[in-house]
């Protein structure tokens, strides 16, 4: 048993895409749909200006809002907290879409099921990262195991100050960002 | 470049943003539990290399029962160091495009082709080649490419095989104003030690934008050891979350800015005096010019204050030799403004001021393995063209390069007949389209490989197909650096479309029909295998590794006799004299200016495009329709004196033609110009998913050429902007 959470260093995310595009070929989506979303603000004025780059994903809440509204049990937390879909219990409601306040629901328009990141849960059981954090070209991203100290993970939440999105909304979500 | 905005509003709006959906996917559906259930799964793992950008960066690919299902990334590649960005995913995907050429064809008729056979194509191309060469003598004939392996090694065999010295690489719009400033100056292009260097300055050059993702991490590593970046760029570019200060330069003025801080060097005396006198020749000249480059003046001409101008100078000086301005590649001085190979001399010039060749966080010039060669007595190589080029007026450009762009020219005045071009699309990419089709139409026979029918495709007389590069076997790929690297690309999956083939063996059944099969009896392993063999490696060994690191790293500390004519640090330059140019760098003006009613047209890269070429994969594309990121970036301040709002569609108007496009606008880019991202605008009704999407700044782009470095200065163009439906 594990509890698995991300660290993302938007310091050093130049949205390159390659965790989209990694993602959508782990798992076989097609070009329309994709796990990974990024968000950009500008700030200041001419010539002082600058960016922040947010790339945003399924957070694994703890205590997920996707998981509470779901009606059929299809959205469930496996052992190690990752938060998975049964495409055989998901009827297509949407509920999880609506309730998700990091817009991390993607419908999948062929089969009617509602998909999300999965923190890549095969590849983390064979020991491996997930593939955003595998392909990741400015090594922005640690996964590792939440509830252990000394884990890499942990160190660096700790180190860098890093904090979840929205905690206020009590998700408390999984992945940790550094600003 | 993203516009999608984050704010409270849309964070807090509880609906999933819907996105139109495309019909096709070429990676079907299936949920993850379908994929990882099936027990019979047979996954396999072959090393190869991307072709996605020139970085071709070390690739593990997963194949699933004998399709493609993902990329990896090879941890010891140089340039990859086991990631794989967002075009080398989606790359992977194009073995099943819709759109890919499956079968040989000639043209009919404009805009007509008929299927024919491979027996066909070689025995008309190689007879109409031999007859015009005959006719016409071998300097009519030319080779494009954009170089990449085995084209860059057949290439320039089969031209030697003919006798002709025309070979031609697309540099000509990428760093040939660079490449000729830098070889004259400092005898090549080094690479910069980004990751050990406390100070580094980028003109035009984005990390961000122009991905590898070795640099990406060379720079992260430079900033957590405390180094200062600067960003010199009329547009605040993806780089910014790694930068420390953005200098938002008048377009155009590069020069003026890098003479200034040099001339902060030289009268300041920050420079590295050992290092000049031993290392470089004609300095006296170059100081005597300089004096005139003060801050103050700069300043007027770039908008960059003097204060900082001197700051910067000073701070690089006082980190020496661990500092530099990056050496770029397009950026803002490869084939951009008319000052471009000034920029590039100055720029050569200043890192020499600071000493840093071949010194720790400067500038290195790696090492490349000393290949072995074809037995001659089995395989005859045929001797070297000698030729003149049909490019002689620019004696200064690289014949490893060359200006393709001059092609049409010449064609329309009848030099150039013939042209064989592999794997580049001069028509979308070279210059302003109308005029490469027009002068390409006149050649009387055009052969183009390719594995979509691109816009350069589309006017051949003949086109054929190549297998992609997961299903073919690759002449070896050399990553020249401290310590270089050998990479080989090999079959990773079975042929998908049965009647391609691949360009080795269409250079030798050609070269055969032209009576000159002897200089190419040999398979692209017999060569590979010869190539590698001083290296005491086997190809077994390099195809089960993929990438092989040649330990024998360059000594640092130790400056090598350049490649100059005097092998010194040219601070007065002969060759440059010689052809008629100033032998010391000087300030020159853009060649055009946008008045207060216009705007200059500039063009950059986003990181999930290459050329124009990647347009036509839907998962690439895709990012661009999901973001808008096609978008004409305008400044807020001229927007809104314009009455024009974020999202308005606009007309972009020059002497030549009208786009229309959706703005952006930010306080990302000076007021002087618009930005357009450069991977848009494909044309071919071919190209089912890039066709239509976003426009090029080379459609605007009178046909000009740089008379140095031979570049079609694809910055030096006016607009207006005005709303669409006023």
């Amino acid at each position: 048993m594990a509890r698995y959470g991300m660290l993302i260093d938007t310091k050093k995310c130049v949205e390159c895409f390659g965790c989209r595009v990694a993602c959508q070929m782990q798992n076989g989506l097609p070009p329309e749909e994709a796990f990974i979303h990024f968000y950009e603000k500008e700030t200041g004025t001419f010539p002082n200006v600058n960016i922040q780059i947010l790339p945003v994903q399924c957070q694994h809440c703890e205590n997920p809002p996707c998981m509470k509204n779901c009606p059929t049990g299809a959205t469930y937390k496996n052992k190690d907290g990752i938060v998975l879909v049964d495409e055989n219990k998901c009827i297509g409601c949407k509920y999880c879409v609506v309730s998700c306040p990091y817009q991390a629901r993607v419908p999948n328009h062929k089969t009617g099921v509602v998909e999300k990141c999965r923190f890549c849960v095969e590849e983390v059981e064979k020991g491996k990262a997930p593939i955003c954090v595998a392909t990741c070209v400015g090594n922005a991203r640690i996964f590792g195991d939440l509830d252990d100290p000394n884990s890499e993970i942990s160190r660096e939440i700790i180190k860098r100050k890093a904090i979840p999105l929205r905690a206020d909304l009590g998700t408390k979500p999984k992945i940790y960002y550094v600003r | 470049m993203l516009t999608k905005r984050l704010s409270r509003r849309t964070f807090l709006k509880a609906s999933a943003a819907t996105t139109a959906l495309l019909s096709v996917g070429t990676f079907e559906f299936k949920s993850w539990q379908k994929i990882h259930a099936d027990e019979k799964t047979n996954l396999t793992t072959i090393p190869t290399f991307c072709n996605a950008c020139s970085s071709k960066c070390g690739l593990l690919v997963h194949v699933k029962n004998g399709r493609v299902w993902k990329v990896s990334g090879q941890p010891d590649h140089p340039f990859g160091k086991g990631k794989v960005c967002a075009r080398g995913h989606a790359l992977a995907s194009i073995p099943y495009s819709s759109d890919r050429l499956t079968q040989p064809m000639k043209k009919i008729a404009e805009g007509k082709f008929e299927p024919i056979t491979w027996e066909q194509a070689y025995k008309e191309i190689g007879t109409k080649l031999k007859q015009i060469i005959e006719k016409n003598g071998p300097g009519s004939f030319v080779f494009i490419n954009d170089p990449r392996p085995t084209g860059k090694f057949y290439g320039p065999r089969f031209l030697n095989a003919v006798g002709s010295s025309n070979y031609f690489g697309h540099e000509t719009v990428c760093s040939n104003a660079r490449d000729t400033g830098f070889n004259h100056t400092i005898g090549g292009i080094p690479g910069g030690d980004v990751a050990n260097s406390k100070y580094i300055v980028f003109i035009g050059r984005s990390y961000g934008d122009g991905v590898r993702p070795a640099s990406v991490q060379a720079l992260i590593k430079a900033k957590e050891n405390g180094a200062h970046v600067v960003i010199v760029d009329p547009r605040l570019n993806n780089t910014a979350p790694l930068a420390d200060e953005w200098l938002p330069i008048r377009p155009g003025t590069d020069l003026a800015l890098v003479l200034a801080m040099s001339n902060v060097l030289v009268t300041e005396e920050l420079y590295d005096k050992e290092f000049i006198s031993n290392y470089s020749v004609g300095f006296e000249e170059y100081k005597k010019t300089i004096m005139e480059y003060t801050p103050e003046w700069a300043e007027k001409i770039t908008g960059i204050s003097k204060e900082t101008i001197i700051r910067i100078a000073r701070d690089m000086a006082k980190v020496k030799p661990k500092a530099m301005i990056e050496q770029s590649w397009r950026g803002a001085f490869g084939s951009t403004y008319a000052n471009s190979v000034d920029t590039g001399r100055a720029v050569a010039l200043f890192n020499a001021l600071l000493g840093n060749i071949q010194q720790k966080g400067g500038y290195i010039f790696g090492k490349s393995p000393k290949l072995g060669k074809l037995d001659e007595s089995i395989h005859p190589t045929p001797p070297e063209a000698t030729i003149p080029r049909v490019d002689a007026e620019y004696p200064l450009v690289s014949h490893h390069t060359g200006v393709a762009a001059i092609i049409p020219q010449k064609a329309k005045e009848g030099i150039v007949k013939a042209a064989l071009i592999i794997q580049t699309n001069p028509v979308r990419n070279y210059a302003n389209p109308k005029y490469m089709i027009e002068g390409l139409k006149s050649l009387e026979l055009m052969v183009v490989i390719d594995i979509q029918m691109s816009e350069t495709a589309s006017i051949a007389d003949y086109v054929l197909p190549e297998p992609t590069y997961l299903e073919r076997d690759d002449v070896i790929e050399v990553t020249p650096g401290v310590k270089p690297a050998i990479s080989i690309r090999q079959k990773v999956i079975e042929k998908v479309h049965a009647n391609t083939v691949p360009a080795d063996r269409i250079f030798t059944e050609i070269a055969k029909e032209m009576g000159l099969g002897d200089y190419f009896n040999f398979s692209v392993d017999q060569l590979n295998q010869a190539m590698i063999a001083p290296l005491g490696i086997t190809l077994s060994e390099l195809k089960k590794k993929g990438t092989i690191i040649i330990d024998d790293p360059v000594e640092l500390g130790v400056v090598p006799k350049l490649k100059t004519a005097s092998g010194k640090v040219e601070f007065y330059n002969e060759s440059f004299k010689k052809a008629g140019f100033s032998p010391v760098v000087q300030w020159m003006e853009p060649l055009v200016k946008p008045d207060s009613s216009s705007f200059r047209l500039i063009t950059g890269k986003q990181s999930y495009h290459s050329h124009t070429f990647t347009a036509n994969i839907p998962y690439l594309i895709q990012i661009t329709k999901d973001y808008n990121s096609e978008r004409l970036w305008i400044n807020r301040t001229r927007a809104n004196q314009m009455g024009l709002k974020d999202g308005d569609l606009v007309e972009v108007v020059s002497e030549l033609t009208k786009s229309k496009i959706r703005i952006y606008v930010t306080d990302r880019i000076h007021p002087e110009c618009v930005f357009v991202p450069s991977g848009y605008g494909n044309f071919s009704k071919n190209l089912t998913y890039a066709n239509g999407v976003g426009f090029s700044y080379l459609d605007h782009l009178p046909f000009h050429m740089d008379p140095i470095g031979g570049t079609p200065m694809i910055h030096e163009c006016i607009v207006k902007i005005r709303k669409v439906g006023v």
